[in-house]
């Protein structure tokens, strides 16, 4: 059986759909919920209820007080939305925009493009995010080394970011804790190497690339730790490439970057997908906070069992493990940027607070 | 994982300065992330032992103690801490004592209640991080004694071990690598477990998760506190003491990296078998905590149910308590993967499966055993059976591995004499069982299951040898410009063109929290989000660029404009593409200037310039209705929609933000590919132009648009351009309707042009509008 209550709150819902504007909204709004209105009115008729029923029929009333008053507010929303937008359709969008295109002579309607621009200059100077300038930078270097860029998406399959990197299921580095799921089962990538087992499924050897983007790990957000962050990843393939080969054009790389009185050290380390695996670290004077040993970067050189997964993936030996060699490196970019730009807090990259990115510009 | 140098040092010389070992650690490939100093002189604290300890009669919190410090007189101390009870052993530190973190002890009163002193906890004598009660000290302790002749002067390493060195995992292993790397001699080995094995006793019926597994019994064994040597040992690397049997246990766990379990054998039913959980079964672990089991976990039970979750953590109902007499010492190889799995799948880690699974030394596993039961005759005084208890088999050695020099050398990229490369292997304690000048087969010792191929040689080649001993090479190749190569050099462009317009450049987050804002609508959830800020993927740019408005204008702001390039996932499937997002509020200038006279504020006409410049070809915007809009367009490059522009509801912004808020959004993965294309010479004349204006009066829905296809159909040769410059409206324009005005330019290519012939020209303009738009012309 329907409650009195329940038949006046679809009452006053259907009226609410059904007011057209401001005005019938209002009475609506007065006729159930004024001071008079007949949802008002049951706080009154509780007064008579035998005890045991009100503490119902008080919960039901708040219910139906709170999704009367709710769809009352949205339709008025609705309403001066509404308003909003009529008192803007005066505008004629098809006005020239402020150092937009001029007509140019020539013009014969849409379909031939216009080249030429008026001239309103702006009196503000924009800014790049320190975070673009930090990889356009970069990028130029490797540019300049031969490298040239590939690209890989984020959202990966659980292959592409582990199996095919040597980290099977039971491999003590493949921390599903530390990675963010889809509902369908895709992951999104916890580094960069995805796009390294991406452009050699796409390209036989040898191969010259860096790939900058992001990656994500599901990390608490702090001064230094972000759950979204940036690398880029580098991945040369070639005969008879060797641990001196990763090492000079490391070395090149943050001399160029930092300065040419840079050192850089490597130090064994482990990852699954190379063999041997160094850690990389610098200590410049460009770097703020005195010399010391930063750690900036991870490589190694290419386990042969990555080639191994990427020809069982292209179904072919074009990665011979025999013939050709690999070095791989990452770099987190946050970090270089932070200690380039002196900055104390990750979080800062993505707040975009004017004040912080105007000191970039 | 800590070590402790005193330990290591048992084992193998090391060098004096922490400094220098955590050096020689680097090396070795193992990181050290702190250097802690401990046991440092402290003056005037000494043992005491609590006699009495009563309520506090002003305070809740507080207890008051008397305490025994080996004087004549007792003392009264007001106390915190509630984990002691009665005669127990605690720190006590005198007055005029200075604790390592700077306190300096006084004569006190508390509430009213004098203290002669304070009662310590580990953090504050710098033994530890433990603050949450007194250091209770074992009860052999000296009263009286200095609390500096308990705590041993030693160094505590809390380094980084990479998951592919288990061996590593201990004190006597990590000696082991450090001798290898220094070419030092190993001091002492473990014990050998000459020791009979009887098939019998322990059974297993999942034997491809529990190869081996063996169980000794030890009988009339005390069980009490640990000595404390066996305390400061344990408690040195952060380990709690608990009794003498699980302390023992620990030890050599810590030494030697294979853990071991101690059952109490009366509370057994049976012989041990071991076997997958039944779907559900329950296990009340020492944890206190009760586990609901799945088939592919592995546990060690007897014949009536499980007593320990194998290689994870034992069960509490058979643990060892202060009454048990008897015990069965449990050491076992349990396949790594198994143990990993299940210790994910009930999140229950702890320091027997970190180890366990990356994989044991199965040399160590009767030798761990051998060792622990020698210490609990010796500190328990239990008596051990003759023989042990075991079933299954050890995992054979690793397979042989073949090297070849040349190879080598081609990896490493410098030649190293082949006489160095078989000397580094055979620090690291592999054997060459074949060798030729050109390549050599070798053993590899049972605890370095790591080293599976000639690459894994090659790394241990480059660890000892040194990696910075290998000369960086100059090796360069070129490669042609990809497709990525030039999306990202169109992308510099547009960011180039946007900041010399003003704009700046911001990168938010592509995780952002459900309904951020508008434009955050039918976002892909993650499954296994951390926190609530970062729950799903981002499926425009916009519901960012609103959040970045939204703190600017908060602190202050008076102008925003903004653009972003990066991806979005667009729903249902989380497709990923690139786009730029802009948006434009406030002033036109962010300050006052001496010259910047124009306070006039940005809007869409300002924004609809910024989205046009950075397109090769032209755009038209179409009105469309949008929930989040009140100006809402379609922008078509061609004839096809490439993204949205247009003002901000007010009701999509948290924020009072006057005077409008423009924001766009444009797909950058096709329109922009004609981008830095070549542009193509036109000429421009030489001789002078004419201009002429036309002002109209037209109906307020009648568009620019109408108008200038009117001007420019059909075109007038002598036509070179066409601005549009003045709109107004108001009482002298009339109800309605508003006033245009354009400025025409006309030029010959080849002659000066004379008044004549642009009249001529213009009137026809002027005619057309006239009779095609009924505009009314005004002179």
């Amino acid at each position: 059986m329907i409650h009195p209550l329940e038949q006046l709150r679809d009452n006053a819902l259907r009226e609410v759909g059904d007011a057209g504007d401001e005005k019938s909204l209002e009475a609506v709004r007065v006729k159930y919920l004024g001071k008079n209105g007949s949802i008002s009115a049951w706080g009154e008729q509780m007064k008579t209820l035998a005890k045991e029923e009100k503490p119902v029929v008080g919960k039901l009333l708040n219910e139906v007080r709170a999704a009367v008053t709710a769809a009352v507010e949205s339709r008025s929303a609705q309403f001066r939305a509404q308003k909003e937008s009529e008192a803007l359709t005066k505008i004629d969008i098809s006005l020239p925009g402020v150092s937009g295109y001029s007509g140019y002579a020539g013009y014969t309607g849409f379909s031939t493009p216009l080249t030429g621009y008026s001239g309103y200059a702006s009196l503000e100077r924009g800014s790049l995010h320190p975070l673009t300038q930090m990889l356009e930078r970069s990028i130029e270097i490797f540019r300049r080394m031969g490298f040239a860029l590939a690209d890989g998406p984020d959202i990966e399959d659980e292959w592409h970011c582990f199996d095919a990197l040597n980290t099977p299921p039971e491999h003590p580095a493949r921390n599903e804790q530390d990675t963010f799921y889809l509902p369908d089962g895709r992951l999104l990538r916890t580094h960069t190497s995805t796009v390294q087992i991406r452009a050699m499924q796409a390209a036989p050897p040898p191969i010259r690339v860096i790939a900058p983007g992001a990656a994500y790990r599901r990390d608490e957000l702090d001064a230094t730790h972000s759950p979204q962050f940036h690398q880029i990843e580098g991945l040369y393939v070639d005969e008879n490439v060797s641990v001196a080969d990763l090492k000079g054009a490391l070395e090149f790389f943050f001399r160029e970057l930092l300065g040419s009185d840079t050192a850089v050290q490597f130090r064994p380390h482990f990852f699954p997908f190379t063999e041997p695996s160094l850690e990389v670290y610098v200590k410049s004077k460009a770097l703020k906070g005195g010399e010391r040993w930063i750690e900036v970067a991870g490589s190694g050189v290419v386990h042969p069992a990555v080639f191994e997964q990427v020809n069982k993936a292209r179904g072919d030996k074009a990665y011979d493990p025999e013939k050709w060699s690999g070095y791989a490196f990452g770099l987190g970019m946050d970090r270089l940027a932070m200690i380039l730009f002196d900055i104390p807090d990750i979080r800062l990259f993505a707040q975009n607070d004017l004040r912080f990115l105007r000191q970039f510009a | 994982m800590k070590f402790s140098v005193n330990w290591l040092r048992e084992f193998v010389d090391l060098p004096k300065a922490p400094e220098e070992i955590a050096d020689l650690f680097n090396r070795a490939g193992v990181e050290t992330k702190n250097i802690e100093a401990r046991g440092a002189k402290i003056d005037k604290v000494i043992v005491s032992q609590i006699t009495s300890s009563s309520r506090h009669p002003n305070a809740d919190r507080l207890t008051v103690c008397e305490v025994y410090d080996g004087s004549e007189t007792k003392r009264q101390i007001v106390c915190g801490a509630t984990n002691y009870k009665v005669g127990d052993k605690v720190p006590l530190a005198l007055p005029g004592a200075k604790l390592p973190n700077g306190t300096e002890i006084r004569k006190s009163k508390l509430r009213g209640i004098e203290s002669e002193g304070m009662l310590c906890s580990p953090i504050e004598l710098g033994l530890g991080e433990d603050a949450s009660g007194l250091l209770i000290l074992s009860p052999d302790a000296k009263i009286g004694a200095s609390i500096s002749d308990l705590v041993p002067v030693d160094t505590i390493l809390d380094v980084e071990i990479t998951p592919n060195r288990g061996d590593l995992l201990s004190h006597f292993g990590l000696s082991r690598e450090i001798a290898a790397l220094s070419g030092k001699k190993l001091k002492s080995m473990p014990p050998e477990a000459k020791i009979e094995i009887k098939k019998s006793g322990v059974t297993i019926a999942a034997t491809r998760e529990c190869p081996f597994f063996s169980g000794r019994k030890i009988g009339k064994l005390k069980v009490g506190p640990s000595p404390q040597w066996l305390r400061a040992k344990i408690e040195s690397v952060g380990i709690r003491s608990i009794n003498n049997i699980v302390d023992i246990s620990n030890f050599v766990m810590l030494e030697l990296g294979q853990p071991t379990h101690a059952f109490d054998a009366d509370k057994l039913k049976g012989s041990i078998n071991v076997r997958l959980a039944r779907e559900g079964e329950k296990f009340l672990a020492l944890d206190g905590k009760t586990y609901s089991l799945k088939p592919d976990n592995l546990v060690v039970a007897d014949q009536e149910r499980a007593v320990g979750i194998a290689g994870i953590m034992g069960g509490e109902e058979t643990g060892v308590t202060d009454s048990t007499k008897n015990i069965l010492l449990e050491s076992a190889y349990f396949l790594p993967a198994s143990v990993r799995s299940t210790a994910r799948e009930l999140s229950l880690p702890s320091d027997a499966s970190y180890r366990f699974e990356r994989g044991l030394d199965p040399e160590m596993v009767l030798r761990a055993s051998q060792r622990a039961t020698e210490l609990i005759h010796e500190l328990a005084g239990g008596t051990q059976a003759k023989e042990i208890g075991a079933a299954g088999k050890l995992p054979a050695n690793p397979a042989d591995v073949s090297l070849s020099y040349e190879k080598c050398d081609r990896i490493v990229g410098i030649s190293i004499k082949p006489k160095t490369i078989d000397e580094i292997l055979e620090g690291f304690g592999l054997t060459k069982s074949k060798g030729t000048s050109k390549s050599g087969t070798w053993k590899i010792p049972s605890y370095r299951r790591d080293l599976q191929r000639d690459v894994d040689l090659i790394e241990e080649v480059v660890r000892a040898y040194g990696a910075d001993k290998i000369p960086g090479t100059d090796r360069s190749r070129v490669m042609p410009s990809s497709a990525a190569d030039r999306s990202h050099d169109i992308e510099s462009t547009l960011r180039e063109r946007l900041v010399a317009r003003g704009l700046s450049e911001v990168r938010t987050s592509k995780l952002i929290s459900r309904n951020a804002s508008a434009f955050s609508e039918n976002a892909i959830g993650l499954r296994n989000p951390l926190t609530e800020e970062h729950v799903a993927l981002r499926p425009r740019l916009l519901s960012g660029l609103i959040g970045v408005l939204e703190g600017n204008v908060r602190a202050g702001a008076e102008r925003v404009a903004l653009f972003e390039l990066g991806r979005v996932f667009v729903p249902p499937d989380a497709r990923e593409e690139r786009r730029a997002g802009f948006l434009v509020w406030g002033k036109s200038v962010s300050d006052p200037h001496w010259r910047a006279s124009d306070q006039r504020r940005l809007d869409f006409f300002d924004l609809k310039g910024v989205v046009e410049s950075i397109f090769p070809e032209e755009l038209s915007f179409q009105r469309i209705a949008h929930p989040n809009l009140s100006i809402a367009a379609e922008i078509y490059a061609k004839k096809r929609v490439i993204g949205i522009a247009g003002q901000l509801s007010t009701l999509a912004l948290k924020i009072d933000a006057p005077g409008g808020v423009f924001v766009a959004e444009l797909s950058l993965d096709l329109p922009i590919q004609g981008l830095g294309s070549r542009a193509t010479f036109r000429e421009f004349g030489k001789f002078p132009a004419i201009t002429r204006d036309i002002a109209m009066v037209v109906p307020e829905d009648l568009v620019h648009e109408k108008i200038w296809e009117v001007i420019f159909h059909p075109m007038e040769p002598l036509l070179e351009r066409v601005e549009f410059f003045d709109l107004f409206s108001g009482a002298e324009v009339g109800e309605g309707k508003k006033s245009l005005a354009y400025r025409l330019t006309y030029r010959a290519k080849n002659r000066t042009l004379t008044n004549e012939e642009v009249s001529v020209a213009h009137a026809k303009i002027r005619e057309r509008l006239k009779r095609e738009l009924r505009v009314t012309l005004r002179e």
